[in-house]
């Protein structure tokens, strides 16, 4: 009997992926890229919005009615020797006129304009609540003062944040379902076009694990490379955001500020590695359910 | 009714290969497809299936191949109740089961070669340790010189051979072939037929061939289970008895 001088490797037990596959690994990439973005947004509007509260948090903001320089400047002097406060500072008519530019225009202030006399203050960290003690010590003084401790200001915003962050958990959650169910769906389908090769294997003598192994390894792949691809597109965008919006600054300086630290770049890491678990997992569970039917 | 195959093997005195106890089969509601089997193929028989079509031939044998679970009644496959075993179980006995099936079922993607060697490759072996039984078999068949080949490029009686070859790769306990020598010219389906009985006596494996060739079963000396409207009739032929 001749014997063949060359035999082929083994092929895989699976055909290559084909044009069913291409789609998948597109949707998958499509929904990667837009849960990395969503979470990337998310963890890029908490940065900016912790950080607006941590800043506004021990800065306060004394209004004076009805005093003129020399009794403000005796109020910044005043304010200045209370326990717990860093810094006072009064602010000058002219930086008042440029906060209020946006409404008055650049030309100044109209001359009967009635500007409170505004000192920031600045407390001294841990220094806890300096409200009250403001307010008595200026009262003792003779002055007519509203201190503002922005705790309103800072409550709406962690409230929106909180919002924010939770939509923003809901809608990650919804695209992984989503990219789950899809790709459940595709087993199936792809199960269903090769129940020629199934049923074989299956009669064979494969057992349910090494049927369903063929197909984790080849989704688990499938998950990487769209994972992968989703979150190189969602790098790329948020690159591109970064970059547009710290080229205009000037104008944009109440968004959010954009930048790529590490645990962006975890997130980008993680993508690929969630996607390729939940194509494995999908996988997996739609297998053994379709081989459950058989004998 | 009760047909006992007789044993070619004498050698082996185990429990028998297949047995079925009062087996009835019907397809969703539809009537019944087979209807009150009892019969038992004891190890090491080489035995005949036939019967018109439509009698239940391909049913009975994909009883037999647990790709079905009987409506009624019980099937024992080497001693084992299969209606108590688990699917990691009824997997094992699954290998010690050769199907030559009629439309052969090779996988389009794989060569000749790989489709032979997909049992031993579901068995966990490795391609070195089974490259030169594939070979050698694919020989035999008559196929030494295709093992590359796509089934596509095959023709039916070339891809019957692999399909049967695939089914002996294994050696198995058990050979159930349906049809195997409906596309292969007479002088190879008296050499399949050899290698059947050879399987049969050298290895005392259990041979079932189901076939609508009633010269093939004249020219062998093996019990006949015949097969009419889904009830097993006796034919009088348990010659090897």
């Amino acid at each position: 009997m001749s014997r063949a001088t060359t035999t082929p490797r083994e092929s895989p037990l699976l055909p290559e992926s084909d044009a069913r596959e291409v789609a998948l690994l597109f949707v998958v990439a499509a929904l990667c890229f837009l849960a990395a973005l969503v979470a990337l947004s998310a963890r890029s509007s908490y940065g900016a919005a912790a950080e607006w509260t941590s800043a506004s948090e021990g800065e306060l903001t004394v209004r004076l009615r009805g005093v003129d320089a020399r009794a403000a400047g005796r109020a910044e002097a005043l304010i200045t020797e209370i326990e717990g406060v860093a810094q006072a500072r009064l602010i000058p008519r002219e930086e008042a006129a440029q906060m209020l530019a946006p409404w008055f225009g650049s030309n100044g202030l109209p001359a009967g304009l009635p500007v409170p006399t505004l000192i920031e203050v600045s407390a001294v960290p841990g220094a806890g609540e300096l409200a009250d003690s403001l307010t008595s010590a200026l009262g003792a003084a003779g002055f007519d003062a509203l201190i503002d401790d922005h705790a309103q200001w800072g409550q709406d915003v962690r409230r929106a944040l909180g919002m924010a962050r939770f939509a923003a958990f809901a809608a990650v959650a919804l695209l992984v379902a989503t990219a789950v169910a899809v790709i459940a769906f595709a087993t199936h389908a792809a199960l269903l076009a090769r129940r020629d090769i199934v049923n074989v294997l299956h009669l064979s003598g494969a057992p349910d694990p090494f049927i369903a192994n063929l197909f984790e390894r080849r989704f688990w792949l499938l998950g990487l490379r769209g994972g992968s691809i989703g979150a190189v597109a969602a790098l790329g965008a948020a690159a591109l955001l970064v970059f547009a919006l710290g080229s205009h600054a000037e104008r944009t300086w109440l968004l959010p500020r954009l930048s790529l630290d590490f645990w962006d770049f975890l997130i980008l890491l993680l993508t690929p590695i969630i996607a390729g678990f939940a194509s494995r997992i999908a996988a997996r569970r739609t297998v053994l359910n379709e081989l459950a039917r058989t004998i | 009714m009760i047909v006992t195959m007789t044993r070619h093997s004498p050698d082996r005195i185990d429990a028998p290969s297949v047995r079925f106890d009062r087996v009835g089969l019907r397809y969703d509601s539809s009537e019944d497809v087979l209807s009150d089997l009892t019969f038992e193929l004891e190890q090491g028989a080489f035995a005949f299936l036939t019967g018109a079509s439509g009698a239940g031939k391909t049913s009975l044998l994909r009883l037999i191949y647990l790709a079905l679970r009987p409506t009624h009644g019980e099937v024992y496959l080497f001693g084992q109740r299969v209606s108590q075993l688990r699917r990691a179980q009824l997997s094992a006995l699954r290998r010690r089961v050769g199907i030559v099936f009629q439309d052969f079922r090779l996988l389009e993607h794989l060569s000749a070669y790989e489709n032979v060697a997909l049992p031993l490759r579901v068995q966990g072996q490795k391609e070195p340790n089974y490259r030169a039984d594939v070979e050698d078999l694919l020989n035999w068949v008559g196929l030494g010189e295709r093992l590359h080949a796509r089934p596509e490029t095959l023709s039916g009686g070339e891809q019957q051979r692999v399909a049967i070859a695939r089914a002996l790769v294994s050696k198995p306990d058990l050979l159930i072939a349906d049809e195997p020598t409906g596309n292969v010219d007479p002088n190879m389906a008296e050499r399949l037929m050899r290698l059947f009985a050879e399987l049969n006596s050298r290895l005392g494996a259990s041979v079932l061939v189901a076939t609508h060739d009633h010269g093939l079963i004249a020219r062998h000396n093996a019990p006949v289970l015949r097969l009419q409207n889904g009830l097993l009739v006796r034919d009088g032929q348990e010659r090897a008895g």
